[in-house]
């Protein structure tokens, strides 16, 4: 496992700004920051609400354009890149879990994943089916892979909302307060999945997330306050990593 | 996709209803207009649709059957040499006043055909035993569904056309008229009541040839030895009166202007309902263009969306349209509507077009998605 730790990370922001408005209602939420992300490692941003989180969230995962600064994600300048080599990066590396569930009422829970296996990859139905089912198994949802999502919980739907993005086997995976409309419990188990989507699938896990609760099931945690983070370590290397050199 | 677009639509039919019936009353709309106006002027075609000829010959430039003039009689010989004939016999028809009984007058369409069974020009509604009394000069037929609109009581009563006394001897079923009711009679009584048709002239020269397909060959040949006359098959003239009628009486720009609008709200109907649809599900396309599915995986859906509201649509119209035709015809006694394969499969088509054109137009709803909005 330690012979396995990454020298490098797999993301690394660097002096990223941005702003929103003009004149003089301009207001600058990101300033000028720096921060990278390893794979196999489960990270936290933490901040009060408008300190700019989601904002970097957006940009790292190539869905803001920065108004400066760069985002390296394996070795490539997400934001040199033109939309569509974005899009075709998005769609082979990143995964995305939401606040709202956002799954299509209309589908079940199979589907939603199916969806994004044939849509995004074009795999067949069978390979999609198997796939899918394979996660819903996985994430202890195989028993109500043919329900809807009117028919499950806020923890259900949330889980289906995670296998909609690990389906893909992705690189990195995204979540923006993935817990903040679960109880504990479900919140708990949301979180885990994601630990181990980290930890299992060699996955970078950046979650943005309020619930310090949350703290403990994670690897690393990053303060962020005013567009800007606080305490932090530009120079962080995974610990494994620090012990196998000198080792 | 299929069973994504299917499932949506399904599982939201409350929201898709507006659409599948908009569509629908289109399909409707364009087959029962067109159909009607079909069977309506497929009523200016009966003496041709209704008779036993192949050939039909006539004054030079004819534009339909009702509008024929006289030409010789002795242009049967003409008809009588080809090769191909085997049977022809003059045919009169023309417009005429009938005086009513009880006073006032009426445009009527007076037919003298010969009445042998084996006669080329007798309408098929007569049967033998009034092709018999027709025989006797000043009896005619009428159809009942005329004889209060001549004036008349039926049977047995008497009449003037152009000043000469008629007698009622029967009555047909099923012989509507448009322009003036049909009077049928011998060749004899109609000549002396068609004040053009003195003398050794006809209206039409009818033939028949010994195979139906050689039609064609005859009315070419007569075109090419003959400019003093127009000739045509049996199928041609029939097609060229309804057209005649369509375009005279602008019925077919009041169908087409009917078609239209009833196209054009089904068309603001079903775009608008997809793209409230679209609009609603914007958060869940939304987490798919984050996860890099291509845009147009989303256009593909609606537009397949829109193709099964067509196709749904068009499956309630169809049944919905034999049943109000047949209705039409039972109120109206006579076969008013006429829906044949092909115009319900032209309407389908059309109908279909405008609910694919209205998936098209609704995909301005996904302009709208914004992934970096799902983070807040």
């Amino acid at each position: 496992m330690i012979d396995d730790m990454p020298s490098v990370p797999s993301l690394q922001a660097v002096r990223l700004s941005r702003s929103f408005g003009q004149g003089e209602t301009k207001s600058t939420v990101l300033h000028d920051v720096s921060l990278k992300l390893y794979s196999g490692q489960i990270t936290l941003l933490m901040g009060p609400s408008g300190s700019g989180k989601s904002t970097l969230l957006a940009i790292l995962s190539g869905l803001l354009h920065p108004d400066a600064g760069r985002v390296v994600a394996l070795g490539q300048d997400l934001w040199s890149m033109s939309d569509r080599e974005r899009e075709r990066f998005r769609l082979r590396h990143c995964g995305f879990i939401f606040q709202g569930y956002n799954l299509f009422n209309a589908l079940t829970a199979r589907q939603q994943l199916e969806m994004v296996a044939r849509w995004g990859e074009g795999a067949s139905t069978g390979e999609a089916r198997r796939r899918a089912d394979e996660i819903l198994m996985l994430l202890g949802m195989a028993k109500k892979a043919h329900l809807r999502p009117t028919e499950l919980s806020g923890g259900e739907k949330q889980r289906v909302a995670i296998g909609r993005a690990l389906i893909k086997d992705p690189n990195f995976c995204f979540a923006d307060e993935p817990t903040s409309a679960l109880d504990w419990k479900a919140g708990e188990q949301v979180v885990e999945l994601l630990r181990s989507a980290a930890h299992d699938r060699g996955a970078t896990v950046l979650i943005v997330a309020h619930d310090a609760r949350i703290i403990e099931h994670v690897d690393r945690v990053i303060h962020m306050e005013d567009g800007q983070l606080i305490d932090h370590d530009d120079d962080y290397e995974p610990m494994l990593h620090k012990i196998k050199q000198e080792g | 996709m299929a069973s994504y677009s299917l499932a949506t639509l399904w599982f939201e039919r409350q929201r898709y209803l507006p659409g599948v019936l908009a569509v629908a009353f289109s399909a409707l709309l364009i087959a029962l207009q067109c159909g009607l106006l079909l069977g309506l002027f497929s009523i200016t075609s009966i003496p041709i649709d209704h008779t036993h000829a192949d050939v039909w010959m006539g004054a030079p430039k004819v534009l339909s059957v009702d509008l024929g003039r006289p030409i010789p009689e002795s242009t049967l010989a003409r008809m009588g040499v080809q090769p191909e004939i085997e049977r022809c016999e003059p045919y009169l028809q023309g417009f005429a006043f009938w005086a009513k009984p009880g006073g006032g007058n009426e445009l009527c369409m007076v037919i003298g055909s010969q009445l042998s069974p084996d006669s080329l020009g007798k309408i098929d509604k007569l049967t033998p035993q009034q092709c018999g009394l027709l025989a006797e000069e000043g009896t005619v037929i009428i159809d009942e569904s005329d004889v209060k609109r001549l004036g008349v009581k039926g049977i047995g009563s008497t009449a003037e056309i152009s000043g000469h006394a008629v007698r009622v001897v029967g009555t047909t079923r099923g012989l509507p008229s448009l322009a003036g009711p049909y009077v049928l009679c011998s060749i004899p009584t109609a000549r002396k009541r068609l004040p053009i048709q003195q003398g050794q002239t006809t209206t039409y020269v009818l033939g028949r040839c010994r195979n139906a397909t050689q039609a064609e060959h005859v009315v070419e040949r007569l075109h090419q030895n003959y400019s003093d006359v127009s000739a045509f098959t049996t199928g041609e003239f029939s097609r060229r009166t309804q057209l005649h009628w369509l375009l005279k009486t602008k019925a077919g720009i009041a169908l087409g202007y009917a078609a239209a609008l009833g196209l054009l709200v089904g068309a603001v109907v079903t775009s608008q309902t997809l793209y409230a649809a679209t609009v609603a599900s914007l958060r869940e396309y939304a987490v798919l263009r984050a996860l890099g599915i291509p845009r147009w995986r989303m256009a593909l859906m609606v537009v397949s969306q829109s193709f099964w509201i067509g196709i749904i649509g068009i499956a309630l119209a169809v049944p919905a349209g034999y049943s109000l035709a047949w209705a039409a015809d039972r109120m109206m006694g006579v076969h008013i509507v006429s829906l044949p394969w092909w115009l319900q499969t032209s309407a389908a088509v059309v109908t279909l077009v405008m609910a694919l054109l209205s998936g098209l137009f609704a995909l301005r709803s996904l302009r709208q998605i914004e992934p970096a909005t799902l983070l807040r």
